[in-house]
């Protein structure tokens, strides 16, 4: 029995199953298969959330073993696992105890820490750019120097003191965005879109099995 | 008094961020190890909110739903066989669940919404627009940079050797350059902006709270203090030959 | 080590240090640099303005705090045009952090005192909708069964008076939506605008400004905020000036840093090179 629920074309079958559940109802109007087509997406959607303790469990683990070993920098590790074990514990479902999006702490945590935190993170990128721009952007080959000059044009056209010392710069902009800009992002959107259809047909082939990887060695 | 300390808080951890710029210490550590707790917490708590909103909503309304329920959280918990050796295979059924369900329903629709409006709109653009020569230069220039960037990724056949493939390359090259360029641009404008957006916090600008300001001095110099203090610290302190 | 290539290997936290600077004294010292309106912020503003009275709009949050910088002075300008006028505005996010960014914005606008807006009639809440693409077809699906809850009361969805005629996509007359990458438009496009041909008007961080211009161009995407500085020609066509036009002189000297270094950098490459340096 355990050797017949291992095999992967289990899966696989399941994958296609969903697969067709989706797209089937939506060409094919047959009512009763749309409705269970509806009530699988949004019963799925739940079975998606279940997943949500796998981030916490591995982040757990792999601090753990830290913590255990005494390794460098082990007390940060601490504070992480303090930290999300706070907010699991405070932000749980259960505003009957006061716990939930209303409890004091897990606000407070939520407006005061991750907030700053989560928008700061993201815009130290500013200085590495300009970093970058300076030791490396070079007009080394003509190639070089088409993004280079695209990239100054487009800066300048972002920027309102540059649009107002020399009004040239909008119409450049415009017509870099919606000249060789629109032109290549069109050309990634078809192609993508055709890779996404090959993959879907890979899929419903049951030849797509990279997800399926993984043998649970740690 | 609460509203000054979170202030003081969230201006500790704003500049705790920003210490990397001098070079990584323990501040920065432990502003990125909170971080990561309080982020990773925080999805769990919202994802078993939805649970508790479902339930109460939709899926205990009758018998057949609240089973279903059942049914959905007892598949769930498969997803965490993922860590075990014996029974990873369990983590799959739920994998697939998704997987499948994500590759139809984004297919059924791919095919109309990115692939058949874009070629329709590429193959409906007029060449020649009376009285606007820029817009018909624009479009020729459209007509002629879209295939060449989709043929510079053609690898089937041999067809890459030919003299009109170079000349094809060369366009596509150009264009892409010239998008790449305008990426940039627009990437030094998001990332300047958001650096801004947290300025603005640091400096009280309404309608941010102005004790951020007094804040961002007093928490700048002692975090300057000490990074540089450690600095001079051991540059002053020989190091013990082992 | 010439001057050349002095400057060409200079360290780069003197270059982080004219990053702040550049940055905050603007901020500091406004230097009330003109703002010219652009294409795209008039359009935006006209499209919204040409939607009749009655319609109902769906607003949805797809960015968390981390882009607040960069989306919060656009979606504070996009309600104020909202409650403005007589829309019936339904409000979604398809990422976790959306409910608690418009926590933000209800408190600095306070629709009901400010606008006259009543929640429940005039609009509504209905909070996260997770599974991004997946989420979003359910939702298009029907609306009630995927936020059976609006999210600030907590009560049934259908037991309000807003939603009574909003039920699928189909009761849906325009998205508006502010983005930050993925689930984004794309998704909306395939989920909403192309199989119930709902129309869509977004702002999004400059990053995601590039993939959107083909969707611009096919008319999928009606209209489009690109970034911080269509945010505040925005803000000045509403004559609602807010953190984005405060912000405009800080994003005009931090652009002009970039293009001084760009040049600086690359003049001393060519000169280090033209003398046979390395």
């Amino acid at each position: 029995m355990s050797e017949t629920l291992r095999r992967i074309e289990i899966p696989i079958i399941i994958t296609i199953v969903c697969t067709l559940l989706q797209v089937v109802p939506y060409f094919v109007n047959v009512p009763p298969i749309e409705a269970a087509s509806d009530t699988f997406r949004s019963w799925m959607v739940l079975v998606a959330t279940c997943s949500t303790l796998i981030g916490a469990i591995t982040l757990t683990m792999g601090h753990s073993k830290t913590i255990q070993r005494q390794g460098k920098g082990w007390y940060f590790s601490v504070l992480t696992i303090v930290f999300m074990l706070v907010m699991i514990l405070t932000g749980l479902p259960i505003p009957e105890v006061g716990l939930g999006e209303k409890n004091l702490v897990y606000d407070f945590c939520f407006k005061n820490i991750l907030t700053p935190l989560g928008a700061t993170m993201y815009s130290i990128i500013a200085f590495f750019l300009t970093a970058a721009a300076y030791r490396s952007f070079r007009a080394r080959s003509l190639e070089a120097t088409i993004v280079l000059i695209a990239g100054c044009l487009m800066i300048c056209y972002n920027a309102p003191l540059m649009t107002v010392a020399w009004p040239g710069f909008t119409p450049i902009g415009d017509w870099i965005f919606s000249v060789p800009n629109m032109a290549t992002m069109r050309a990634v959107i078809i192609g993508s879109a055709l890779g996404a259809i090959a993959l879907a047909v890979r899929a419903l082939l049951g030849m797509e099995r990279g997800y399926l990887r993984g043998g649970g060695e740690e | 008094m609460a509203d000054l300390f979170a202030v003081w808080i969230a201006v500790f951890f704003t500049l705790a961020i920003y210490t990397f710029l001098y070079k990584e210490n323990p501040w920065f550590r432990v502003a990125e190890s909170i971080y990561l707790g309080t982020a990773v917490g925080y999805g769990v708590a919202f994802d078993l909110k939805y649970l508790r909103d479902q339930w109460t909503g939709v899926w205990s309304s009758t018998g057949l739903m609240m089973t279903a329920f059942a049914f959905a959280i007892l598949v769930g918990l498969l997803w965490y066989f993922r860590f075990s050796k014996k029974y990873f295979y369990l983590y799959r059924w739920p994998l697939a669940i998704i997987v499948g369900t994500g590759i139809g329903t984004s297919m059924r629709t791919i095919i109309f919404a990115q692939f058949l409006s874009q070629i329709k709109g590429q193959a409906t653009l007029p060449l020649f627009v009376a009285g606007d020569p820029m817009t018909s230069f624009n479009n020729i220039l459209i007509a002629v940079m879209v295939p060449c960037v989709l043929l510079y990724f053609w690898f089937t056949g041999g067809s890459r050797e030919l003299g009109a493939m170079k000349v094809i390359d060369k366009i596509a090259r150009y264009t892409m350059m010239a998008g790449f360029g305008s990426a940039f641009g627009y990437t030094v404008l998001t990332r300047y902006s958001l650096f801004i957006g947290r300025s603005q916090f640091l400096l009280g600008i309404p309608p941010n709270p102005p004790e951020a300001k007094m804040a961002f001095v007093t928490i700048a110099a002692i975090l300057l203090l000490t990074l540089f203090g450690w600095d001079i610290y051991k540059r002053q302190t020989p190091e013990i030959p082992t | 080590m010439s001057v050349l290539e002095k400057l060409q290997t200079i360290d780069r936290r003197y270059i982080y240090l004219l990053g702040w600077i550049f940055v905050l004294v603007p901020l500091l010292h406004p230097l009330g640099l003109p703002v010219s309106i652009g294409k795209y912020s008039t359009a935006y503003y006209n499209y919204l303005d040409n939607v009749p009275d009655g319609s109902v709009i769906m607003v949805t949050f797809d960015y968390g705090v981390s882009a607040m910088p960069e989306l919060y002075p656009l979606t504070i300008a996009t309600f104020h045009q909202l409650w403005n006028r007589d829309f019936k505005v339904v409000i979604v996010a398809s990422w976790n952090q959306g409910p608690l960014v418009m926590d933000i914005v209800l408190k600095e606008l306070k629709p009901a005192e400010t606008y006259g807006k009543v929640y429940g009639e005039d609009w509504i809440e209905l909070g996260w909708v997770p599974q991004g693409e997946i989420g979003m077809a359910a939702l298009g699906k029907d609306i009630w069964s995927t936020k059976p809850a609006d999210y600030i009361e907590g009560k049934p969805t259908s037991s309000y008076p807003i939603m009574q005629n909003i039920k699928t996509a189909e009761d849906i007359d325009l998205i508006v939506s502010f983005e930050t990458g993925t689930p984004g438009l794309p998704e909306w496009v395939r989920q909403w605008n192309t199989p119930y041909g709902t129309p869509m008007i977004m702002g999004c961080i400059g990053v995601m400004v590039p993939e959107v211009a083909p969707y611009l161009q096919t008319g999928q995407l009606g209209a489009l905020i690109p970034g911080l500085t269509a945010s505040a020609e925005y803000e000045q066509i509403l004559k609602h000036p807010g953190l984005a036009t405060a912000g405009v002189d800080a994003i005009s000297m931090s652009h002009l840093l970039v293009i001084i270094l760009v040049i600086v950098g690359n003049a001393a490459y060519f000169m280090s090179k033209g003398r046979g340096g390395s």
